[in-house]
C-alpha cells in the first residue's frame, strides 16, 4: 500500500478540513486514482460527502494499493490534519505520504517553508530608550556586550524542513463497505443561498435568541431551549425564510431575489416537468417547502461558507434538506467543480 | 531607611513589567535583589526544575540608581514580592485613542525600597503620568535572601546560538497539548532538529482501537545549521526541555531581541538559555530530562543514572551570606494590598441601597466578534472565528488552545490573595447603580479615570 503526493490548494484544503472539523473530529477519507472522497458522519448531526477531483488539492499523485480498483481507506483526526495544514500555508513546498511509525501508520507531511520575514527596526539606537544616554560605556560591562551581539545576528534566512505526523487508521474494505451515502428523493425547491456569513450571522443570533430567553421550565422544554430549532423554507420564487418560534418570540428573516437554478434533464431520474419542482413552482410564491433544523448543528454546516463557493439548497418539504457546495477550482476558473454535500439533519414539526 | 531606590522611564516601565510577565509564567513569587552595581529578580518555579535570573545594569537601564544598604544590608538587600502586585503597578496603561494614550503616559516611575529596624518594610513605587497625576503605590515584601540555581558552564561542552525571532516563528507549528521538545543534531544532514512529543503516547498498547487517532501530532522541524552561531553539539545527542518553559522564553525572547544562546552537558543536567538586551540580562536554566528512551545513559552508567536523572533537579544554591530568618517579615498581605483604592473617594463603596435595586440586565451571553446583526465580510482569509459554530464553549475545542499566555489566565496566584484583590474591582464595577441611589453622581466614567492608573483592573 503505497500514496504520496504533493499538496496544491493548501488553503482550500485547510479550510475544507476547518468546516468538517466542526462537525465531527474524524473522517474517513476514500482515495482512489481519480478522487480523494472525505466523509464525516457524527453520531447526532449532518453528515457530509465531500468528493474531490485529486487534482484539486493534490499533484504528482501515487497511489498503490491491492485493494479492489486501487483504492486506499483512512480514518483520520480533522484537527491535526489542519493543524498540520496550518503549517503548510505560506510554505514553498508540500508533500504527504503514508508511512509507519513505530508500527502505527502515519500521514507524514513534510514541509519546506522559511519563517518571516525579520523586523531588525528596534536594533535602531538601542542607547535611546532609557535615559541611561550619558553612561559612557564601560568595556568591562558585563551588559555591554548584549549590544554588540546585535549587530552579528543578520544571518542568512535558510528553508527549514517541517515533518507533522498524523496519526491514521487504515480501514479494511469490508468495514466501509456498508456506509453508504444517503439517499434522498428528488427536492421539491432548489434555491441558492444568500453569502454564507450573512445567513450565519442571522441563524447564530436567533439561536442564542433561542437560548436565552425561554420561560417555561418543565423538562421537555428544556431540552427544546437547549437545542433549538430554527425553521427554514424556501420557495421557487427566489424567497428564502428562516423562522424562530419559541412560546415568547416569533421572528422572521425573509431573503429574497435568490436563484431557483435551471435543472439539467440529463442529471434527472425523472422527466424535467414531472419534477416535484414543478408543482411548486405552479403553487405560486406562498407555496414553501420547510424544514426545521437544529440550530447548533445548522450553524456547524455554515461553517462551510468559509470555502466560498456557491451553496444550493434542496428542500424536500417537511423532509429533508440538503446542501451542495461548489468548491471553486481557483487555478482553473470555469472548469470542473467539485462538490461537497451536506446532508442536514431535519426535524419534524 | 531608605534602603534603594530608582528611576525608571516609560520604556524602562515597559521593560520591567515584560520580565515580569515572563517569570510569572514560572512562578508566583519573585526575588529582587539589589546591589551597588546591578538589580536582580530571581524566581524559581515550583517543582524546581527552572530558574528565572533577570540582571538590570545600574547605569544603563535605569534614569537613577541609588543602593544606599544599611547596617544590616551593606553589600545587598534582597527581598520576595507577589509578580501579580508587581504586574499590576508597571502595567501598561493608555487607552484606546491616541489622545487618552499620550494622556496616560508615564513621565517617570520611581521606586523606593524603606527599610530598617522598627520601621514598616514596603515597596513604594510612585508613578508620574504626563497629565500631572501620580499613582502611589506601597506593597509589603518578605526578607528573604533569593535561592540561585547553580550551573557549571566549564561541564557545558554544547552550545548553540540563534534568532530568537526565528526560534520563535518555528515554535507555531508544534501542535497543542505536546509537553516535550526534544533538541537533536544531525552531523550528516547538517541540520538540528526540533523534536516535539508527548510522554503520555509512548504506552502501547491501544494501537489498534481508536485511541491511535487522539495521539497528538509528531512534529519535526530541521533547522539547517548553518543559520545558528557557533553550533557546537555532540552529534546525535538527545536533550529533551518542557515545550511550556520553553515557550515562555522565546515568547519573551523575541519581544526583547537578537540571539538567544544556549548551553548544555548531558540528558538529566541543567540547560543554560541566555539573551540580552539594552541594559538587561536574561538568563534561564531548565532542567532536562534523561534521554528520550533512556538507553543511552542506561548502558554508559547503570548506577549514577538512577540516582540522577528524571528525579535529579538542577542543584540550588540557597548558600546566602545571611540569615535571614531573624528578620523574616510576613507578608501581611491584606493590610495594604490596593492602597489606592482606598485613598480615591470614588471607589469606596457607597453605603447598601436602603431597597433592592433590580440588578443591571445581564449581558447577552455571547456575541463577542458581531455586535451588529450583520458583519462585514471583508474579514481577512486568517479572520476564520467568524465560522465557528454558534456555542464553540461547548466543545472540546483543543485546536483553539494556544498556550503563550495559559499561565496568566489559569491564575494561579488567585488561591492566595482572592479574598481581597477579587473583590473590589466587582464592587467597583457594581457601583454605578449603587450610587444612584445614594445621591451621589458620578462626574466621570469608571473606564475614564482607569486609563490614569487609579485603579487596579
Amino acid at each position: 500500500m503505497r500514496f504520496k503526493t504533493d499538496l496544491k490548494n493548501i488553503r482550500t484544503f485547510s479550510k475544507l478540513t476547518a468546516a468538517l472539523n466542526s462537525l465531527e473530529k474524524i473522517a474517513w477519507v476514500r482515495l482512489d486514482d481519480d478522487s480523494v472522497r472525505f466523509t464525516v458522519i457524527p453520531d447526532t448531526g449532518s453528515q457530509v460527502w465531500a468528493s474531490l477531483s485529486v487534482d484539486l488539492i493534490f499533484e504528482n499523485y501515487n497511489l498503490q494499493s491491492n485493494e479492489l480498483n486501487n483504492t486506499i481507506n483512512l480514518e483520520l483526526p480533522l484537527g491535526l490534519l489542519q493543524r498540520a495544514l496550518k503549517s503548510a500555508l505560506n510554505s514553498n513546498h508540500a508533500n504527504l505520504r503514508l508511512t509507519k511509525r513505530d508500527g502505527v501508520p502515519m500521514l507524514s507531511m513534510t514541509i519546506h517553508t522559511h519563517t518571516k520575514e525579520q523586523t531588525t527596526a528596534h536594533h535602531e539606537n538601542p542607547r535611546a530608550r532609557f535615559n541611561g544616554g550619558h553612561h559612557e560605556d564601560d568595556y568591562d560591562d558585563p551588559f555591554a556586550q548584549a549590544d554588540m551581539q546585535t549587530d552579528l545576528t543578520m544571518k542568512r534566512e535558510r528553508e527549514k524542513v517541517i515533518t507533522q505526523d498524523i496519526p491514521v487508521r487504515v480501514l479494511h474494505p469490508d468495514t466501509v463497505e456498508t456506509i453508504m451515502q444517503p439517499k434522498v428523493r428528488e427536492p421539491d425547491v432548489h434555491i441558492q443561498l444568500p453569502p454564507l456569513l450573512q445567513l450565519k450571522a442571522i441563524s447564530d443570533r436567533f439561536t442564542k435568541l433561542a437560548l436565552t430567553t425561554s420561560s417555561t421550565s418543565s423538562t421537555a422544554a428544556r431540552s427544546e431551549r437547549n437545542n433549538p430549532k430554527l425553521e427554514l423554507s424556501a420557495n421557487m420564487f427566489g424567497n428564502l425564510r428562516l423562522r424562530l418560534f419559541t412560546d415568547t418570540l416569533d421572528i422572521t428573516s425573509v431573503w429574497d431575489n435568490l436563484e431557483n437554478p435551471e435543472l439539467d434533464p440529463s442529471q434527472l431520474t425523472v422527466p424535467v416537468e414531472e419534477h416535484p419542482s414543478v408543482a411548486f413552482r405552479e403553487g405560486g410564491a406562498d407555496k414553501w417547502a420547510t424544514v426545521r433544523v437544529d440550530g447548533k448543528d445548522w450553524s456547524k454546516v455554515l461553517s462551510v461558507g468559509r470555502l466560498e463557493g456557491r451553496v444550493i439548497a434542496c428542500f424536500v418539504d417537511d423532509h429533508a434538506l440538503i446542501l451542495y457546495v461548489y468548491v471553486p477550482h481557483h487555478d482553473d476558473p470555469g472548469g470542473a467543480e467539485d462538490v461537497v454535500t451536506y446532508y442536514v439533519s431535519s426535524y419534524s414539526v | 531607611m531608605v534602603v534603594l531606590n530608582f528611576t525608571l522611564s516609560e520604556d524602562g516601565v515597559a521593560v520591567l513589567h515584560d520580565a515580569l510577565a515572563c517569570m510569572f509564567k514560572f512562578s508566583d513569587d519573585v526575588c529582587l535583589e539589589a546591589r551597588k552595581d546591578k538589580l536582580t529578580l530571581t524566581t524559581l518555579n515550583i517543582s524546581k526544575s527552572a530558574y528565572v535570573c533577570f540582571s538590570f545594569a545600574a547605569n544603563r537601564f535605569f534614569s537613577k540608581y541609588n543602593f544606599e544598604g544599611s547596617p544590616q544590608y551593606r553589600e545587598r538587600f534582597s527581598c520576595q514580592l507577589y509578580i501579580k502586585s508587581l504586574l499590576t503597578i508597571f502595567r501598561a496603561r493608555g487607552g484606546a485613542s491616541d489622545v487618552s494614550r499620550e494622556n496616560a503616559a508615564i513621565e517617570r516611575c520611581d521606586v523606593a525600597i524603606d527599610d530598617g529596624v522598627g520601621k514598616k518594610s514596603r515597596l513604594v513605587a510612585r508613578i508620574s503620568f504626563r497629565n500631572g497625576i501620580t499613582a502611589s503605590h506601597s506593597l509589603p515584601y518578605e526578607v528573604k535572601a533569593p535561592t540561585h540555581a547553580k550551573f557549571n558552564q566549564d561541564e557545558a561542552g554544547n552550545c548553540w546560538a540563534i534568532s530568537s525571532k526565528t526560534l520563535r516563528q518555528l515554535m507555531d507549528h508544534f501542535g497543542p497539548s505536546i509537553e516535550l521538545l526534544d533538541i537533536n543534531t544531525d552531523e550528516e544532514n547538517h541540520v538540528v532538529n526540533f523534536t516535539c512529543f508527548t510522554e503520555k503516547v509512548q504506552k502501547r498498547g491501544a494501537t489498534n482501537s481508536e485511541a491511535v487517532l487522539k495521539k497528538p501530532l509528531h512534529t519535526n522541524i530541521a533547522v539547517e545549521m548553518d543559520e545558528f552561531d557557533d553550533v557546537s553539539v555532540e552529534d546525535k545527542m538527545h536533550i529533551i526541555i518542557s515545550v511550556k518553559d520553553f515557550r515562555a522564553i522565546l515568547q519573551h525572547a523575541q519581544i526583547t531581541s537578537g540571539d538567544l544562546a544556549t548551553s548544555y552537558s548531558n540528558p538529566g543536567r541543567p540547560m543554560k538559555l541566555t539573551y540580552g538586551a539594552d541594559g538587561v540580562l536574561c538568563e534561564f536554566i531548565l532542567m532536562t530530562v534523561g534521554e528520550k528512551d533512556a538507553t543511552y545513559q542506561r548502558h554508559k552508567t547503570p548506577k549514577a543514572n538512577s540516582a540522577k536523572a528524571p528525579t535529579s533537579r538542577p542543584e540550588l544554591d540557597s548558600a546566602s551570606h545571611r540569615a535571614s530568618s531573624a528578620q523574616q517579615v510576613q507578608p501581611a498581605p491584606s493590610v495594604e494590598k490596593q492602597p489606592t483604592q482606598h485613598k480615591i473617594p470614588t471607589a469606596s463603596r457607597p453605603p447598601p441601597p436602603a431597597f433592592d435595586m433590580r440588578p443591571p440586565p445581564p449581558p447577552p451571553p455571547t456575541a463577542p466578534r458581531s455586535p451588529g446583526l450583520f458583519i462585514s465580510q471583508d474579514g481577512g482569509d486568517d479572520d476564520d472565528h467568524q465560522w465557528d459554530p454558534v456555542n464553540p464553549d461547548e466543545e472540546e475545542e483543543e485546536n483553539a488552545r494556544i498556550e503563550w499566555h495559559s499561565n496568566s489566565e489559569s491564575d494561579p496566584f488567585a488561591p492566595r490573595i482572592s479574598s481581597f484583590a477579587r473583590k473590589p474591582t466587582q464592587q467597583s464595577d457594581a457601583t454605578p447603580p449603587e450610587r444612584l441611589v445614594s445621591g451621589l453622581e458620578p462626574t466621570q466614567r469608571l473606564s475614564d479615570v482607569r486609563r490614569f492608573g487609579l485603579f487596579s483592573e
